[in-house]
């Protein structure tokens, strides 16, 4: 069994493995780092109604601040990879890219952890070009979500991993923050603007005189 | 002033007075977490204090919004000829010159549809809203509740500030319904003659 079976609000980061089928071997393990995705659009940042709650760092990780946090779960809603967990505060616990550490010129302790360089920390770009030169011909999250801030070089479908082959922050929060969201403002405003216009135009209500 | 006549009861002006202000709190604290407003934010020591505002302030906004199903639900159920009549004209208020309105009853067709829009948008961003602040994060129903939260939102910021014109400036002699209860009965009279007639004062 997996253990611990998820990410929580202190497991920021485990190691999942999916037992797929094989052609050669009795047992086939693929394993994958499941944590926070650190996407350049974030869902969660979209839809957070708390400043500071949720902020991107520097190196571009999606990190959180549990004062300013407000508990409503919006967040988990709104993540394509189901990735935000709450402690028994009710405050946001995720992945942080160890973002304490990088501030001091460490390097994430999974990276620093690892003993065979499955998990590198570091440039984006170099890192994917390494990628490609090793012969992986596509790197999951290159371009999902505005390019995301973990990535993958899978050997086989990312599926198998358990991983979402087409991420999207969800439909709803999308036209929420397109359409809902100026709406609220051009609907405030033409109710006051319709009102005054009114009031200048046609003016106050007149009641034919009764006899 | 002369004889007045009593429109609204004592306990209909204090709920009003409750959910009007109820409301006007849920839409500014609602904008600030809309587009996270930090200074508004600031008023009530920081978004945790806000949100501790804003959902005991829907809960205030619902049983006072339920408290007027007592006061005005019945009327705003019935429509007759007269109140299709005022639709189709607009109620008078398209016009510069004074119009002749149909007889209207206690309550005018836009008064009533304002209501029924206001109750159903009501119990829809008070259900929504319970169930993002109780139920545990579950994506569909998350989504779903915060979609239609914000739907009823954008009804509430369109209708409310038209309803505080209407009931104010458009209509001079209207807002002391909301402070007094009563109106001069010869006012009544032309506003609401079939209201006045029920009740024997015509």
């Amino acid at each position: 069994m997996q253990n611990p079976p998820d990410i929580s609000a202190t497991a920021f980061n485990i190691i999942r493995f999916s037992e797929v089928p094989s052609e050669t071997n009795a047992v086939r393990w693929l394993f994958v780092s499941r944590r926070c995705m650190h996407c350049d659009d974030a869902g969660c940042m979209k839809i957070c109604p708390a400043p500071g709650a949720l902020y991107k760092t520097a190196e571009g990780a999606v990190a959180f601040n549990k004062d300013k946090c407000i508990g409503c779960k919006l967040c988990v809603a709104g993540c394509p990879f189901d990735v935000p967990r709450y402690d028994a505060q009710n405050k946001i616990g995720k992945c942080d890219l160890c973002a304490g550490r990088i501030a001091e010129g460490m390097s994430p302790a999974c990276t620093k952890t690892c003993p065979t360089g499955a998990l590198k920390f570091g440039n984006r770009d170099e890192l994917i070009a390494g990628a490609k030169q090793a012969g992986y011909g596509k790197v999951y999250g290159e371009l999902d979500l505005g390019g995301l801030g973990t990535i993958y070089a899978f050997k086989d479908a990312p599926k198998l991993y358990g991983m979402n082959e087409s991420p999207a922050i969800p439909e709803s929060v999308i036209f929420w923050h397109n359409v809902l969201k100026p709406l609220a403002l051009i609907g405030l405003g033409g109710a006051v603007a319709g009102a005054l216009i009114h009031y200048a135009v046609i003016g106050p209500h007149k009641d034919e005189e009764v006899k | 002033m002369g004889e007045m006549v009593r429109k609204a009861s004592t306990e209909e002006i204090v709920n009003h007075w409750i959910l009007a202000i109820s409301c006007i709190l849920l839409i500014i604290t609602g904008y600030a977490f809309l587009f996270q407003l930090k200074q508004v934010g600031a008023v009530f020591g920081g978004f945790n204090g806000m949100k501790v505002v804003h959902n005991w302030a829907g809960v205030v906004f619902i049983v006072s919004l339920l408290a007027t199903l007592f006061h005005y639900l019945h009327e705003s159920l019935t429509f007759d000829a007269d109140d299709w009549a005022w639709i189709k004209m607009g109620g008078g208020y398209l016009s510069r010159s004074a119009k002749k309105t149909p007889p209207m009853g206690k309550l005018n067709p836009g008064q009533k549809l304002y209501y029924l829009a206001i109750l159903a948008a009501g119990i829809a961003i008070a259900v929504s809203g319970f169930a993002i602040w109780l139920l545990p994060s579950t994506r569909p129903v998350t989504l779903a509740s915060h979609l239609v939260h914000n739907l009823a939102f954008i009804l509430f910021v369109v209708a409310i500030p038209t309803h505080a014109y209407l009931g104010t400036l458009a209509n001079p002699g209207t807002f002391r319904i909301m402070v007094y209860g009563t109106v001069p009965i010869e006012w009544a009279r032309k506003k609401y003659p079939k209201w006045m007639k029920e009740i024997g004062k015509m």
